[in-house]
């Protein structure tokens, strides 16, 4: 059954500060999306519109979970992710003060969740090795790369549909970049999500990504239709290599 | 000086029966102040209304202090559950909870003594029930039942809130909840109904902690303000957030208090209890058990 995300010309501000001006992008079923930008482009305000966090001030978003359409401006951070929707956060925001496996257990506490608590848990283990070594030690004592596995084995944890990721690569060692990448692109195939990604880093995220729209000063300027039509754009090129 | 071996060991023992009741009095503090960073300085208050609920249920009916404050728990939850609500709406919700927040629980705290006062006056009230009085004696050692109740009752206190908040998904959130709210809201979870069950909890420990209280010694209205200092203290020394650590502080605290009163007289226990409280503070600032 369908998970897909749509977002239909919105407009959001902080203040009097305009940040997003007549936004739209589709994730549809099973792609991995790509939302390209350097930073303060709107491309993690994007993110928290559809999680509920920031309300647009116009237009709509709307989310398909398992077949089902969801109107998602006007509900809670919470019922969001109930209904099926993980964001993985800039900066991970992990619990530093508790383990490894409570930070995993926590991301199980909707009920739909429980249910597959078990599987889910066995399988960050499995895909995450380091989790599972470090599973009784404080999230906040580990090391970038080791949090950044945790916060995407917490999305996991919480049995999405459709899977968020701010900036992944941040604050990560290159080689840790492209591992986390892959990682996010084997999550993917095993859970069979739709995978909406923001990220500056754009030769890592076109790797995996199907599409990918660029936002430049809060509105999408690009909407690239395969990896190698982004690829070859000029608008990209001179965007992120200044040529 | 020459000390006996059963005033020593008669000396743990009876430190160690007052840490326990110490660790009831401390543990609804411990959460609403250790785990969810609210400064619930009216604690006492709640402990001293749960006493008098205690005094009347058994002046009254006749039943047993621990029975009656089990039967009135959720009565005591509920006004946890209520507080929290305003806190929240008028405090928490403005970013004002530091100061005014303060102040808030300042004011439950008197306006809670002066009803008391007004109700039942400032005379000591006490209860009656078969284990005030005699004492379990195993060859030199001696344990007044008036205390080894309601240190068997505290401990059991602790093991099923320990339980509970290491074991069940409410109690795992609550534990992560002072820490990032926006991260527990992207594990589907509301960070405000969470603290409402936390606070609701530790408003109801009150209860059981208020009939131990008047099991161990008569009451009058302002008896909790001596354990204002004593509650956060423990607190502190165990390390914000952790039940254990509270359990060990307590135990500690009674043992030195206990001490200090057999070996050189109980004026000088607080002193000594606080002493310890700043030493161990210089060289591990997050507390025994602090993460």
């Amino acid at each position: 059954m369908a998970n897909s995300i749509r977002i239909e010309n919105i407009d959001a501000a902080y203040g009097a500060v305009r940040v997003l001006e007549d936004v739209s992008l589709t994730a549809s079923d099973g792609e991995t999306v790509a939302l390209l930008g350097t930073n303060g482009n709107g491309k993690s305000t994007v993110m928290k519109c559809i999680m509920g966090i920031v309300r647009p001030s116009a237009g709509r978003i709307v989310a398909e979970i398992d077949g089902v359409s969801h109107d998602l401006i006007g509900r809670s951070t919470e019922q969001i992710v109930d209904l099926g929707i993980a964001l993985v956060p800039e900066g991970r925001r992990l619990f530093p003060r508790q383990t490894v496996e409570e930070n995993l257990l926590l991301g199980a506490f909707r009920p739909k969740a429980r249910e597959q608590i078990k599987k889910n848990l066995a399988f960050c283990y499995e895909a995450f090795p380091r989790l599972a070594e470090r599973r009784s030690q404080l999230a906040g004592s580990m090391s970038g790369g080791e949090q950044q596995m945790l916060a995407l084995g917490r999305a996991i944890m919480t049995a999405p549909r459709i899977l968020l990721i701010d900036e992944p690569s941040v604050g990560l060692a290159p080689v840790l970049v492209s591992r986390t990448i892959d990682k996010i692109k084997e999550l993917k195939e095993v859970y069979q999500l739709t995978v909406l990604m923001a990220e500056q880093n754009f030769t890592q995220a076109i790797r995996i990504a199907d599409r990918g729209y660029v936002i430049v000063h809060g509105k999408i300027a690009f909407d690239g239709r395969s990896a190698a039509e982004l690829n070859n754009n000029d608008l990209i090129r001179k965007f992120y290599l200044g040529l | 000086m020459d000390i006996s071996y059963d005033l020593f060991i008669n000396a743990v023992i009876a430190g160690l029966l007052l840490g326990g009741f110490y660790a009831a009095v401390t543990i609804g503090v411990s959460i609403s102040f250790g785990i969810l960073d609210i400064v619930n300085i009216a604690h006492p208050a709640f402990i001293i209304l749960g006493s008098y609920i205690a005094y009347i249920l058994n002046t009254t009916f006749g039943l047993d202090p621990i029975l009656a404050s089990l039967i009135v728990l959720p009565l005591f939850y509920a006004l946890g559950s209520a507080i929290y609500q305003v806190y929240y709406q008028s405090f928490e919700r403005r970013g004002q909870e530091a100061l005014r927040g303060l102040a808030f629980f300042f004011g439950l705290l008197f306006i809670t003594e002066v009803l008391l006062i007004l109700v039942f006056g400032v005379d000591y009230r006490y209860v009656e029930a078969a284990y005030i009085g005699p004492s379990l004696r195993l060859g030199v050692m001696d344990f007044p039942l008036r205390m080894l109740v309601p240190c068997l009752v505290s401990l059991a206190l602790f093991g099923a809130l320990h339980v509970y908040l290491s074991r069940t998904f409410i109690g795992r959130a609550i534990a992560a909840v002072s820490q990032d709210q926006l991260a527990l809201q992207l594990m589907a979870a509301d960070p405000i109904r969470i603290k409402r069950i936390a606070f609701a909890m530790s408003i109801a420990t009150a209860s059981i902690a208020g009939a131990l209280l008047i099991v161990i010694q008569p009451i009058e209205p302002s008896v909790g303000r001596e354990y204002i200092g004593r509650v956060f203290a423990i607190c502190v020394l165990g390390g914000l957030g952790s039940l254990p650590g509270t359990l060990v502080a307590a135990m500690l605290l009674g043992l030195f208090e206990s001490f200090t009163s057999t070996f050189y007289g109980p004026s000088w226990a607080p002193a000594v209890s606080f002493g310890f409280l700043l030493l161990t503070l210089a060289f591990r600032p997050a507390g025994l058990f602090g993460r």
